[in-house]
């Protein structure tokens, strides 16, 4: 009896592993993908009960879990200052980190099957920049010119105005890099440069022109970081990238079909403008709302989806969720190096994300030479 | 039935089509032949509707324009010339995509249709493939495939399906220039009706029902291949003076470069 449920046991994990490979050998990947988001979903969940628990102040993942949960007894197990600094200081920091991760992710995964190209990346062609300069219009200029904006809204000025800027930068480049159809890489990632060292410009003039007060809150800007997370900037940024990511799963076919070209697409029955429009609104407004609460951090928007494709394939459907969580996990990862690498000081997480992502992208260009057209 | 009524088209300051008109009834095999540059390929994009133009175009008595994307989608599929990919779908996800249009049966009913749609343009085995790494032929038959899918009942919601074909067998070897002219065929027999921009004017005389001849924008010749492959059409279209002959049995006219003048 024992030995037989054994055989069965065995007989049952070894045909799921073998249907795995024979559905990846008759070229379909969707099990498989679904399975990685399962497993993508419970790293999430770890690397944020990490995140809280690491730092200089001590604290289980057990005492904290009860806290939090109101339980009897924990009270006694924290201090007051391990509270404030997981309430006020962890959480809102892996929280931020979770929603920035996974914003800059997916808009990098839609913003490269809009453009058809796995090189296009809201950091990369100036978008973050467009979205910066938003920003930094936004506090220099700030109450003299745009106090209507401030009045309108409120503490969600600064993400509309980086929002804005990024739109802008989307829009432009949309139609420089695009001739009746079909995207050029070399006009998208040149004019991308182009665009960004533009706005990088203008950012320079504005910071010429600024107060000691408003420095301080630019130089912010310049690296990315998650350092000044709170609860205020969650709620500024969290509603609109929550919002843009849950637009994003319905572009999901259309995205595929957009593989094939613009043409393809609406043959097969795609409303095709419709759905750039939605997608360069998407990619803007989740850029805007994750440069203003935490500056220009790179790479991660083309990393991720590219390690995913690599593992997963190019479907959208899964794509797009998967680089949500990955992405979210890992800048809460690249967050912990960040602040443990050389205490007490802390690394700008953009310093880290540059680091790994960099070469990454080297390595992208060198492999992918052939497919790309480049 | 399609009814593309005086078609006009610039392209960048070109006048590219002058008032052309091409009709394409289902259960034929319409070809539309003619040099390069004479505007066979801008036709068919303008019926497809992706290019905008001034005429009308009618599929099955709908005007093209006020239908949706997705209303279109069920009534024709398109083969463009040739399709560059730069994210690694297999084989078998490309073909899937021309499955998600319109409301289609279960998991199971589609996979047969995707892979029986591999068999007809003898891909059978390529499924998992990646389709960057297949050869120009073997991608353009992918591609076939996907748009069969798209349309897998030549008569569907009670009204026939056309296949808009851009040279479809420009780049493939001569055994599949057959599978897939016969495939065409096969598809009017049963109902539905085919657009096929063709290059071989031989292989078009073997097939098609009607034959447009264009040149220079305009339709020069419609007709049976046997009224419109003429000695005379030929050196008014082509420029060269060819002499056309007819198979001994079959009456199907063929003409040989070799008589080029």
């Amino acid at each position: 009896m024992h030995r037989s449920e054994m055989v069965a046991g065995d007989g049952r994990s070894q045909s799921f592993a073998a249907r795995l490979k024979s559905e990846w050998h008759m070229g379909d990947r969707s099990r498989l993908a679904q399975l990685l988001i399962l497993v993508l979903l419970v790293a999430a969940a770890a690397m944020f009960a990490a995140s809280i628990m690491t730092g200089a102040a001590d604290a289980s993942l057990g005492n904290v879990l009860r806290w939090l949960l109101g339980m009897e007894g924990a009270e006694q197990a924290l201090s007051v200052r391990d509270r404030i600094i997981i309430l006020d200081i962890r959480l809102p920091r892996a929280v931020l980190g979770m929603l920035v991760g996974a914003s800059l992710a997916v808009s990098g995964a839609v913003m490269q099957g809009l453009f058809r190209n796995p090189l296009a990346d809201p950091g990369l062609v100036g978008v973050s920049s467009g979205a910066s300069l938003g920003a930094v219009l936004l506090i220099v200029l700030g109450s003299s010119f745009f106090g209507p904006l401030f009045a309108i809204f409120g503490f969600y000025a600064l993400p509309v105005a980086a929002f804005c800027g990024g739109l802008i930068t989307t829009l432009l480049l949309y139609k420089i890099a695009t001739r009746s159809g079909q995207t050029s890489v070399a006009t998208m990632l040149l004019a991308g440069i182009a665009l960004g060292a533009l706005a990088g410009a203008v950012t320079g003039v504005l910071i010429f022109m600024a107060d000691d007060k408003q420095l301080r809150d630019l130089t912010f800007w310049g690296l990315g970081s998650l350092a000044g997370a709170n609860w205020m900037k969650i709620l500024s940024a969290g509603p609109i990238i929550l919002v843009s990511l849950a637009v994003v799963p319905f572009l999901a076919r259309g995205l595929n079909a957009l593989t094939l070209g613009e043409a393809a697409a609406f043959h097969m029955g795609i409303p095709v403008q419709r759905l750039k429009n939605i997608a360069i609104v998407s990619v803007a407004a989740s850029t805007g709302a994750s440069v203003a609460v935490s500056g220009g951090i790179g790479f991660v928007g083309i990393v991720v989806p590219h390690v995913l494709r690599m593992l997963i394939g190019p479907d959208h459907r899964y794509l797009l969720p998967a680089s949500a969580l990955l992405g979210g996990t890992l800048l809460i990862f690249a967050d912990m190096i960040a602040r443990t690498i050389v205490p007490p000081a802390e690394l700008p997480i953009g310093i880290i994300t540059a680091f790994a992502g960099a070469p990454f992208f080297l390595w992208i260009l060198l492999r992918g030479r052939a497919h790309m057209g480049l | 039935m399609i009814k593309a009524s005086h078609l006009s088209v610039r392209l960048s300051g070109t006048q590219v089509l002058h008032g052309v008109s091409i009709e394409a009834a289902a259960g034929q095999l319409t070809a539309i032949v003619g040099p390069n540059g004479s505007g066979k390929t801008t036709s068919l994009k303008a019926i497809a509707g992706e290019l905008p133009y001034a005429g009308t175009v009618h599929i099955n008595g709908h005007d093209i324009k006020t239908l949706k994307p997705w209303e279109l989608a069920l009534k024709r599929a398109v083969l463009p010339q040739s399709t560059v990919i730069s994210f690694p779908f297999t084989v078998r996800e490309i073909v899937r995509m021309g499955l998600s249009v319109g409301a289609k049966a279960d998991a199971e009913e589609t996979d047969r249709i995707a892979s029986d749609a591999l068999e007809a343009v003898d891909l059978s085995g390529f499924a998992g493939r990646f389709y960057q790494e297949l050869s120009g032929g073997e991608q353009q038959r992918v591609q076939l495939a996907r748009a069969l899918c798209q349309i897998w009942e030549p008569v569907g919601y009670g009204e026939p399906a056309f296949l808009l074909l851009d040279e479809p067998v420009s780049s493939l070897d001569i055994r599949h220039q057959l599978t897939i002219m016969r495939l065409a065929r096969n598809f009017c027999e049963r109902g539905g009706g085919v657009i096929a921009i063709m290059h071989d004017l031989n292989l078009t005389a073997m097939f098609a029902d009607r034959m447009i001849m264009m040149k220079a924008g305009r339709v020069h010749a419609t007709g049976h291949p046997n009224e419109v492959m003429t000695n005379a059409v030929m050196e008014a279209v082509f420029g060269c003076a060819m002499r056309v002959n007819a198979t001994p049995g079959g009456n199907i006219p063929f003409v040989l470069p070799h008589t080029a003048a």
